[in-house]
């Protein structure tokens, strides 16, 4: 008899569970996550060509000292940061991440609107390439953050909705941090690198 | 006439409405051939050919490659609103990602290769960007649209070409194929299920059964979901069959079958995407 008991309680316990989004969690908990490796994913890509673009625009600007100091800075400074999955339960090491890459973005994009006024840096072929593949890079971040702000808003939705609300209570899942806004715009826009015919 | 001039209006106020809610942003068109042009760019043959050559390639390397022309993507940048049409249209197959977008946004005098995640590798994106300066834009200075597609896309077959990707599925094992197999199958699952029935005992029998009809269907050329579940069905029939043997199977089974499995055959009549994933790689440029 009290065998029975248990064993309904147990069932009981997971039918409340998976009812309280349980369930839920976990999966929009492994989404978001992945989603996240995917923007981690990209912004290595990005920091990885970083070095190859400083040295084919020195060996043509070699003046433009300021510019080329900020990237490489802005670069180490990306590389330096330990980015672990918690990152995602701390706000503010969030924002530090968000906050770096930020500075590499836009000091990305100074570095091509100086390298704009070197003609025979725009003609060399490497430099166009690494150009072509910084620009599908920052394409694939845009693309990649969208993504990993829209599995947020699923996870952060489920968790903050009743009665998903008492569950994550109990068990301590947190909303996680996005990208935001005021970010999102400087971002968002890939640095114009083109180079193309338009005057 | 009154009637006429009712629906008129009626129409009227639908486009109306319609535009309101796109005034954001440019709708996506649906995804019913290889080559969407909205702007009547190309004739009629030279879209033919286009199909056709994109046809002919699905067929013998399985990737599946799609021409959309629209006036304009305006506000939106060509990467924002292409990654939109890919991610809707889906193209190329669910678990190579093999599918490549070709967009061209006439009056924007702006195009872009979406490429699909399991091409990455064989377009690179300076690769794309490339066949967009080089081979594309030249062309399309001139008014040649229809050429510098055709060159564009050449090179594009080019190079997935030279990428190992998994063969596409041969013609005979399609969707609708199987879907003839199935009355055979379904006679065959029921004499194999009475003979091993006999042999190995109702519930044993019937196992038995379930997995040899499933692996076959499995074998055939459906998903192993699909056969498992095919298989579990099947099970459960023959273990329906029911003592009185041949007459048990009259009424339940052709209709137990048919719910359980046509859900996974469809005809091919009109194009449409596989189910491949595109994560923003390729390049943009203009011309």
């Amino acid at each position: 008899m009290k065998n029975t008991f248990y064993k309904l309680a147990v069932v009981a316990l997971l039918l409340v569970l998976s009812g309280c989004g349980y369930n839920q969690f976990q999966s929009l908990d492994e989404k978001s996550k992945a989603s996240w490796s995917e923007v981690l994913n990209q912004y290595q890509r990005r920091a990885d060509l970083v070095p190859n673009l400083v040295s084919t625009v020195k060996g043509y600007a070699e003046h433009e000292e300021k510019v080329l100091t900020e990237v490489a800075d802005a670069r180490s400074k990306v590389g330096s940061m330990q980015v672990t999955p918690e990152v995602l339960n701390d706000p503010e090491a969030f924002a530090k991440f968000q906050a770096a890459q930020g500075q590499l973005t836009s000091a990305l994009s100074r570095l091509m609107a100086v390298a704009e006024n070197y003609p025979n840096l725009k003609a060399d072929q490497s430099f166009r390439d690494l150009q072509a593949q910084l620009e599908g890079t920052e394409n694939r971040i845009t693309v990649a953050r969208n993504r990993y702000i829209e599995a947020i808003k699923d996870y952060n939705v489920a968790i903050r909705s009743f009665p998903n609300n008492l569950t994550a209570m109990m068990f301590g899942y947190k909303t996680k941090p996005s990208f935001t806004v005021a970010n999102e715009k400087e971002i968002s826009v890939a640095p114009k690198v083109e180079f193309g015919d338009k005057k | 006439m009154k009637l006429h001039n009712k629906l008129l209006a009626l129409f009227a106020t639908l486009l109306l409405t319609s535009q309101l809610a796109f005034a954001e942003f440019v709708a996506i068109p649906d995804l019913t051939s290889r080559v969407t042009d909205l702007t009547q760019t190309l004739s009629q043959g030279q879209q033919a050919a286009i199909e056709a050559k994109l046809q002919a390639f699905e067929q013998e390397k399985g990737s599946q490659i799609a021409v959309l022309i629209v006036p304009t993507t305006q506000p939106e940048d060509i990467a924002q609103y292409s990654i939109r049409v890919a991610e809707e249209w889906k193209l190329g197959r669910e678990k190579e990602d093999d599918g490549v977008l070709v967009l061209v946004a006439k009056d924007d005098h702006r195009m872009r290769i979406e490429v699909g995640y399991g091409l990455e590798g064989a377009i690179p994106d300076l690769y794309a960007k490339r066949i967009i300066s080089e081979v594309i834009a030249p062309k399309f200075k001139q008014g040649d649209f229809a050429g510098g597609l055709n060159d564009g896309i050449d090179r594009l077959i080019g190079l997935v070409e030279g990428e190992p990707l998994p063969k596409p599925e041969t013609p005979a094992f399609n969707g609708t194929d199987l879907g003839n197999l199935i009355p055979m199958l379904l006679f065959g699952g029921l004499i194999s299920g009475l003979f091993l029935r006999n042999m190995f005992g109702t519930f044993s029998g019937s196992a038995i059964n379930g997995s040899l009809i499933g692996g076959i269907v499995w074998f055939l050329g459906l998903s192993i979901l699909g056969a498992g579940v095919l298989g579990i069905i099947v099970f459960f029939i023959t273990m329906m069959l029911g003592a009185r043997g041949i007459n048990g199977y009259g009424g339940d089974y052709p209709s137990d079958y048919d719910g359980g499995s046509s859900g996974s055959f469809s005809g091919s009549d009109v194009f449409s995407g596989g189910g491949g994933d595109f994560g923003g790689g390729g390049a943009s440029g203009d011309w």
